[in-house]
């Protein structure tokens, strides 16, 4: 407690007395920390802590959701995919609300299992997620799998997106703290481009409190000295080149392509499909899936939280309609939504 | 889905392994660390069931302080 206290004096002390910051995190985890543990309410008024893209099941597009949705429906199909997704609203529903035939799994290897107990059925896996979820898909595939067993990808990169944040002149982010996890995969280095080409000041931490504070202290001493630079304070987890036997694998089955993302659109280059070589694993090819005209949820601005441009309580259903028992839009949804994350915990 | 959870390696049969944290055990892969480079009794970072790193003691230790408040918060939740 003693070390919070000096670490919060400290960044009382060293911030900026003239101009307002903002400081983005684009993890889940951090965002919960953040809230969880009050920290936004420890920091000097012109300090605003924003939460970026961390929430792979809020951007995951409605088409894919859809797609899944219709998979579960059939006789011949069991759809496998994490808790998080199940309960994602869509103009249709959502998986768990369209009563078809799923099962939640926590790690991709589960459903091998699944495949083997299930032979005359085809086993879909809906693999969603960033750099940490799609490593271990990679890994299922590596360790080869039977033939009743697809995968249906909508896997997203996060050092893409947050360069598509920094262009955009309306979020105006002034730091980064870069998620440790994804970090652990790609690498610290991943993340070189902000400070060198951004002028961004970028510090990898991980999920304690005291380390998050910490990476805020080293991004205000670098704005002190008129300095960008990357650091990491998660150093017994993140190496700077990562793990590179995960990025081998990523890239040797997926390919970085143009994904859709939920309300916000295409962005070339944010996401992964599966090469063309591996076509009969892939269950948009196998199903021939369509790609279906996503629908704005009336009133959520999930996709403007998203991006760092709005805050939950800018919401108008925001704990009144939307509620994570009822949600409407994807960011109430998951643990790592910024809405489901500050109902539970402001 | 992205909490990372701090494991205690108790058995290796290599890809898949036998991990352990806070008396739980769980079934995961070592897939994504190259094979000898993780033995019993090491500590790792566990994603949706997949060691994405080697890390030590102390580094899982700490962690695993602070995750606690937060998993129990996370359960709690809706
Ligand atoms: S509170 Fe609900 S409706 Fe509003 S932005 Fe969040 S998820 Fe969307």
């Amino acid at each position: 407690m003693d070390r919070i206290r000096e670490l919060v004096n400290l960044i009382h002390s060293l911030a900026p007395k003239d101009k307002k910051l903002k400081i983005m995190n684009v993890c889940g985890s951090h965002e919960h920390t953040i809230t969880y543990s009050g920290l936004r309410s420890l920091m000097p008024k012109n300090i605003e802590l924003v939460p970026g893209p961390g929430c792979p099941v809020c951007v995951c597009s409605e088409s894919d959701i859809i797609n899944a949705i219709n998979l579960s429906k059939r006789d011949d199909v069991i759809l496998a995919t994490y808790g998080d997704m199940l309960r994602v609203p869509t103009k249709v529903g959502s998986i768990r609300s369209s009563g078809g035939n799923y099962l939640m799994v926590s790690a991709p290897h589960e459903v091998l299992k699944v495949a083997l107990e299930n032979p005359q059925k085809k086993v879909v896996f809906f693999s969603v997620g960033f750099e940490t979820t799609t490593a271990p898909t990679a890994a299922l595939l590596e360790m080869g799998v039977p033939d009743n067993l697809f995968i249906l990808t909508s896997q997203k990169l996060t050092p893409e997106i947050m360069e598509v944040l920094v262009n955009d002149s309306e979020v105006g982010v002034d730091a980064f703290v870069a998620p440790g996890h994804v970090s652990a995969i790609v690498g610290s280095k991943a993340w070189e481009i902000f400070p060198k080409n951004y002028g961004i000041p970028t510090v990898v931490a991980g999920f304690e409190p005291e380390n998050l504070l910490l990476a805020i202290v080293k991004i205000l001493y670098q704005i002190k000295k008129g300095k960008a630079e990357l650091e990491n304070v998660y150093k017994g987890v993140v190496k700077p080149e990562g793990n590179r036997r995960a990025q081998e694998l990523i890239y040797k089955y997926f390919y970085k392509t143009s994904v859709n993302w939920r309300g916000i659109g295409y962005i070339p280059d944010s996401g992964l499909e599966l090469k063309e070589e591996y076509g009969y694993l892939d269950a948009k090819k196998v199903f021939n899936l369509p790609e279906i005209k996503e629908e704005k949820v009336p009133g959520c601005i999930c996709h403007e939280i998203v991006l760092g441009k709005s805050y939950p309580t800018d919401c108008k259903l925001f704990k009144k309609v939307c509620t994570p028992r009822n949600p409407k839009g994807p960011c109430m949804v998951s643990h790592e939504g910024a809405c489901n994350i500050w109902y539970r915990f402001s | 889905m992205c909490v990372g959870v701090p494991m205690k390696v108790v058995e290796i049969n290599y890809p898949m392994a036998l991990a352990e944290a806070k008396g739980v055990k769980r079934r995961i892969s070592l897939m994504l660390l190259p094979e000898g480079e993780v033995k019993v009794g090491d500590y790792v970072m566990v994603h949706v069931g997949n060691a994405i790193e080697k890390i030590d003691q102390k580094e899982a230790e700490e962690i695993w302080k602070a995750l606690e408040e937060v998993i129990e918060a996370m359960e709690g939740g809706s």
